[in-house]
C-alpha cells in the first residue's frame, strides 16, 4: 500500500508549476461548496470537473486515479447504509423494528439524505485528491511558513515528513527480510515479527533523526529548518481557470438547491 | 472522510480542536527549548503514528478500522502535544494517501489526537506511581487510547446523523457496533505491539525515559538492567 504515495505523483504532475495558493483555493473552495450544497447534483458535478482537471491537466494515470477512490468509498458505503436505515421520514417504504430502541426504515427522506452524503463524499474526496496529486508537500511547507504557522510546528512537521520516508524505507526492507525467513507463517509468528519489526525500525529511525539534529547543530542551526524553493507567481490562465471553476460550481450549487433523490417517485 | 460531516459539525469540531492545539503548541515550545534532543523522538513518533494509522485493515464490516498508535505519544509527551502530532499526521494522511479529509480534520483531531490520548494518558497517570507493572500500564494506556478514539468517532457520527427513533443514542449504538467488532481485537493487538516497542526503548535508551520523567527512575532501571 505504500509503494505509491501521492507525494510521488505530485512531484511530477502537469500542474506542478502552478501557484499553490490557486490550487489550494480550488480544492478548499470545492470542499466548502460540496458541504454547502443541499442537492446531490452539485457535488457530483464538482467531482466531474475536478476529475477532468486531474486527468487532462495534471495528467495523472486514470487507473491510479480510480484506485484512490476505492478505499474511501468502501468506508463511505457502510456509513451511508447506516444513515439510510436510521434516518427517519414520513411514509416509510420499508421498516423493521428489531429492538424497542432501534427502528430501521427506508423512507424518501432517508434515501435523499444518504444520496446527499454520498455525493458530498465523492465531491470532497475528488477535491482532496486534486490537492494531493497536484501540490507537493514541500510547496505547502512554504505556504505554511508564509501563513505564519508557529516555527516549532513547522519544524516538527518537517521532522515527521522526513521520518515517514525513513521509516517506510527500513520497514519495507526489514519486512521483506522477515518474510523470506518465514516470519509471517503463523499468527503468533506474525505478532512476534511485527513487534520486532516496529521496535527495530522505531529505534533505527530515531537514531537517524538524532544524527540529523546533531549534524544541524554542528552547523550552528538555531532550530529552524531552512527552506529553499520559491512560490510560483500567479499566472493569468490558471487564475482564470480557478475563478471559472469556482464560479460555475457555485452557480450549480445555487441552481440545483432543491433537487433531491427520488423526487419523481410518488 | 471528506464531505461526510455536515458543515456545522465540521466547524464545531474545528472549534473544539483549536484550543487543544494551542495548548499543545505552547507545551511543544517549552519542551523543545528545554531539550532540543526531543525533536527526533517527536518526529519518529509522528512517523510511526502515520504508518500505523495508515494500516487500514480489511474488516468484517467493511468500515475503516486501523490502529492509531497515539498511545505511546500520549505517555511520552502528554495529550496536548499528541494533539499537535496527530494534527500534522492527519494532514499528511489526507495529502499523501487521501485518507481522511480537510473539513473533517477538526473532528479527527478531536477523536484521535485529543480524546483518545487524554483517556490513555489518564490511565497512565493513575497507574504510574502504583505497583502495577510498567508494561501493563503501557498496554492499558495504548489499548484505551485506541478504543476511546473509536468511541468518540462513533459519537461524532451519531451526533451528526441521529436516528429517527431513539435519536442520538440509538444511532450511537449502531455506529459503535460497527466499529467495535473490528476495533476491540485491533486495540489489543496494537497495545501488545506498542508495549514491545516500549520495551525496546527501555532496554536501549533508558536515559531519555528518565529525563522525560515517564516512569519513576527505579522502575525503568530495574527493567533496563535485566534486558
Amino acid at each position: 500500500m505504500f509503494e505509491e504515495l501521492l507525494e510521488d505523483i505530485a512531484q511530477s504532475n502537469g500542474l506542478r508549476e502552478v501557484n499553490p495558493y490557486l490550487k489550494l483555493a480550488a480544492a478548499l473552495g470545492a470542499i466548502l461548496l460540496c458541504l454547502l450544497s443541499t442537492s446531490w447534483v452539485a457535488p457530483l458535478a464538482i467531482a466531474l470537473l475536478l476529475s477532468l482537471g486531474v486527468l487532462l491537466l495534471a495528467r495523472v494515470e486514470p487507473r491510479t486515479y480510480a484506485k484512490l477512490f476505492i478505499a474511501p468509498l468502501s468506508f463511505a458505503l457502510v456509513s451511508v447504509l447506516v444513515i439510510l436505515l436510521v434516518t427517519g421520514g414520513s411514509g416509510p417504504l420499508w421498516a423493521w423494528n428489531p429492538l424497542p430502541w432501534l427502528s430501521l426504515s427506508l423512507t424518501r427522506e432517508s434515501v435523499g439524505e444518504a444520496a446527499l452524503v454520498l455525493a458530498r463524499m465523492i465531491g470532497g474526496m475528488s477535491a482532496l485528491i486534486f490537492l494531493a496529486v497536484t501540490t507537493p508537500m514541500t510547496d505547502l511547507f512554504l505556504v505554511m511558513r508564509q501563513c505564519r504557522l508557529p516555527e516549532t510546528v513547522l519544524d516538527l512537521a518537517m521532522m515527521i515528513y522526513r521520518a515517514i520516508f525513513l521509516i517506510l524505507d527500513q520497514l519495507v526492507q526489514t519486512y521483506q527480510a522477515q518474510r523470506m525467513r518465514l516470519g509471517y507463517s503463523s499468527f503468533g509468528e506474525s505478532v512476534r515479527s511485527l513487534s520486532t519489526l516496529c521496535g527495530s525500525v522505531f529505534i533505527g529511525s530515531w537514531f537517524a533523526g538524532e544524527d540529523l539534529v546533531r549534524a544541524m547543530e554542528a552547523r550552528c542551526s538555531a532550530g529552524k529548518f531552512a527552506m529553499l524553493g520559491r512560490i510560483q507567481p500567479v499566472e493569468a490562465r490558471p487564475l482564470l481557470a480557478v475563478t471559472a471553476f469556482l464560479a460555475v460550481s457555485a452557480a450549480i450549487v445555487a441552481l440545483t438547491g432543491d433537487v433531491t433523490a427520488m423526487q419523481g417517485v410518488p | 472522510m471528506e464531505g461526510f460531516l455536515p458543515l456545522q459539525w465540521a466547524v464545531f469540531w474545528w472549534l473544539v480542536a483549536l484550543p487543544c492545539l494551542a495548548v499543545g503548541v505552547y507545551q511543544l515550545n517549552r519542551v523543545l527549548s528545554a531539550d532540543r534532543e526531543a525533536l527526533p523522538l517527536l518526529g519518529v513518533t509522528g512517523g510511526f503514528i502515520f504508518i500505523l494509522s495508515s494500516l487500514k485493515l480489511p474488516s468484517v464490516t467493511g468500515s475503516s478500522s486501523h490502529p492509531t498508535g497515539t498511545g505511546l505519544s500520549a505517555i511520552a509527551f502528554g495529550p496536548w502535544i499528541t494533539a499537535v502530532i496527530g494534527a500534522i499526521v492527519l494532514l499528511f494522511q489526507a495529502l499523501f494517501l487521501a485518507h481522511g479529509g480537510l473539513s473533517t480534520l477538526g473532528a479527527n483531531i478531536v477523536s484521535m489526537g485529543v480524546a483518545g490520548p487524554l483517556v490513555g494518558w489518564g490511565a497512565y497517570r493513575v497507574l504510574r506511581e502504583t505497583r502495577v507493572s510498567m508494561f501493563f500500564t503501557v498496554f492499558l494506556a495504548c489499548a484505551l487510547t485506541d478504543l476511546f478514539t473509536y468511541i468518540v468517532t462513533s459519537l461524532q457520527l451519531a451526533l451528526a446523523f441521529p436516528a429517527e427513533v431513539g435519536g442520538f443514542p440509538s444511532s450511537f449504538i449502531v455506529f459503535l457496533g460497527i466499529f467495535a467488532i473490528t476495533q476491540v481485537p485491533l486495540a489489543i493487538l496494537e497495545a501488545v505491539i506498542l508495549v514491545l516497542v516500549f520495551r525496546y526503548i527501555v532496554q536501549l535508551r533508558p536515559g531519555i525515559l528518565i529525563r522525560l520523567k515517564i516512569f519513576p527512575e527505579e522502575k525503568i532501571l530495574a527493567v533496563a538492567g535485566e534486558g
